[in-house]
């Protein structure tokens, strides 16, 4: 069975010939070709070699492209500053001091900052990959651009003193996500992944959640769907536990979630909805084989006999992750014969 | 005698981040006679630290953080500035402190409190903000003649960098100038640990110890 057809299956709760592996290697991969973070998260032709060297070494089932959290502020006119060798980052919101919130435009994402190397890396990694795992593209959801483009504290403020005003921004910015979603896919991704940190609750309150955010995911989801993605994806880090119940709501079908929340619970809230985690991230850079194998067995053991569970980190594998830890995950989920189900 | 309003009152309007309502709770509980040391110990510093214990069971939310920060700020800036005003002792008599939050946290409700009360005492305080790294503390604190420097962590994360701040100084001739720290993960360490001169368990014991007593 092939990486794709694997995680599709998986997504569907269908059995599978082993455990699906799709652990979040991003940057992670230049380290281990020995490339700058800054080269690649600028230039397509290197992020999609990086992610293809690491994925026929490891042999997981999925490729991302994904630069980091500022391609979307940086199309939208935010300022970055770009170390050499870590992730770049935002010095000028762009809406921070600014009184109208509705003077932006849509980006175009042929043309618009760095939303051109992330198509590329997308078109080179279809190209070569083609269907023996998932190609995925990554995007940002509508509160975390809106976190990029107010600053964050900017946003949260604006929620509870102006609603109304902050609705506003929220429409446009999910009409980013939705353009710059649907722009990956026509570049060859299999599917769109909606990251999401500032959805997290430990950021805004369920309420807060359930009220700016749910709407315009499900319009996010909904415009995924009808342009052929066939997995409804979304990844947050941190103590998802109250909002994970509403996934099912905007549609929502392979939740990632991190080590804040605990597999077994998971599977209890969110039955229907295929799960995504949740090993440490940490653990990659600090374990030592033995451990690795010992904490990865513990962790899918919470999971029991389940179907619609891959095994992944939940969050970003770190740059200074041991590689032979990552090959431990990989070879942990050829170890579960029959994927999860019984 | 009518009771109106109790400090518990206070602590509930902060949590839910209800700024008018704890003007008004504050201005109250003065009004009635109680010292504005017992409204910022009982009323403003045991509301954020119900909010630090939600922290550390992971069960904290930034929004909820920020506003009831917001509403601590409003009763210091509406309430106890004024309330301070031509009833102390401005005995700082322009003496400089330096303040920040040290680097790899950005936590700052508790500084700014004391950035407050060592206005109130006539201080002149310079606050560097939040993520601030030690070379920042110790070229401030320099250039601008300071007597002080008082550095705040919420998170136990942050020790190696508090204990850089006084070496630095030392390194760089600034023998005479006195390191503070405290803020939730601080106040549990001893000067030893943190390499300090002094560690507060709160505004006033660091106040004491800044206008020249031992703590």
């Amino acid at each position: 069975m092939k990486g794709l057809e694997r995680v599709l299956r998986a997504v569907r709760f269908e059995d599978t010939d082993r455990l699906p592996v799709v652990p979040e290697v991003f940057a992670f991969s230049a380290r281990y070709r020995g490339v700058k973070v800054r080269d690649y998260v600028c230039d397509g032709e290197t992020l999609a070699a990086c992610q293809l060297e690491a994925w026929r070494d490891f042999d997981y089932d999925c490729v991302f492209a994904f630069a980091d959290l500022s391609v979307e502020a940086e199309a939208l006119g935010c300022e970055l500053s770009y170390p050499e060798d870590s992730y770049p980052y935002i010095v000028r919101h762009v809406l921070e001091g600014s009184d109208d919130l509705t003077g932006l435009r849509l980006p175009d994402p042929e043309k618009a900052g760095r939303m051109p190397v992330i198509l590329k890396a997308c078109r080179i990694l279809r190209r070569e990959v083609s269907e023996e795992a998932l190609v995925v593209g990554n995007v940002l959801g509508p509160v975390s651009i809106a976190g990029q483009l107010l600053g964050l504290e900017r946003l949260l403020y604006l929620m509870v003193d102006e609603p109304d005003r902050v609705k506003r921004v929220l429409a446009f910015t999910t009409d980013v996500t939705i353009r710059f979603g649907l722009a990956i896919m026509e570049a060859g991704a299999h599917v769109p992944i909606v990251f999401n940190p500032m959805a997290s609750p430990n950021v805004i309150p369920k309420a807060v959640f359930e009220a700016f955010e749910l709407p315009n995911l499900k319009r996010v989801f909904e415009a995924f769907r009808r342009a052929g993605s066939p997995i409804a994806w979304m990844s947050t880090a941190g103590n998802t536990s109250t909002i994970l119940p509403l996934y099912p709501e905007a549609s929502i079908d392979l939740a990632t979630i991190d080590y804040s929340v605990s597999l077994s619970d998971a599977r209890r809230m969110i039955p229907r909805v295929a799960i995504n985690g949740n090993i440490k991230p940490f653990l990659f850079n600090t374990l030592d084989e033995a451990s690795m194998k010992e904490e990865i067995a513990r962790v899918i053991g919470e999971i029991g006999e389940r179907r619609g569970f891959l095994l992944g980190s939940g969050c970003e594998i770190p740059l200074e992750a041991r590689p032979e830890n990552l090959r431990v995950l990989v070879e942990a989920g050829r170890s579960v014969g029959c994927g999860q189900g019984n | 005698m009518k009771i109106l309003f109790s400090i518990q009152d206070l602590s509930e309007a902060i949590l839910k981040g209800d700024g008018k309502r704890a003007v008004e709770v504050s201005r109250y509980l003065l009004d009635e006679g109680l010292p504005v040391e017992d409204l910022i110990h009982y009323g403003l510093s045991s509301a954020l630290h119900s909010l630090d214990v939600k922290c550390t069971m992971e069960e904290f939310n930034l929004l909820e953080i920020m506003l009831a920060g917001r509403a601590v700020m409003r009763v210091m800036d509406e309430v106890v500035v004024r309330h301070m005003e031509g009833r102390i002792e401005p005995d700082g008599r322009g003496r400089v402190v330096i303040l920040g939050t040290i680097q790899g946290d950005i936590h700052e409700l508790g500084k700014h409190i004391v950035r407050t009360i060592l206005m109130a005492h006539g201080f002149r305080v310079i606050d560097l903000g939040k993520d601030v790294p030690p070379q920042n503390f110790v070229a401030t604190a320099l250039s601008e003649g300071a007597e002080v420097i008082g550095i705040s962590s919420l998170i136990t994360l942050t020790y190696p960098e508090v204990r850089k701040v006084r070496s630095l100084l030392h390194g760089r001739g600034g023998k005479g100038i006195k390191v503070v720290a405290g803020g939730a993960a601080l106040q549990q360490a001893t000067p030893g640990d943190l390499n300090v001169d002094f560690v507060a368990r709160d505004v006033f014991h660091a106040l004491h110890y800044i206008k020249g007593g031992e703590g």
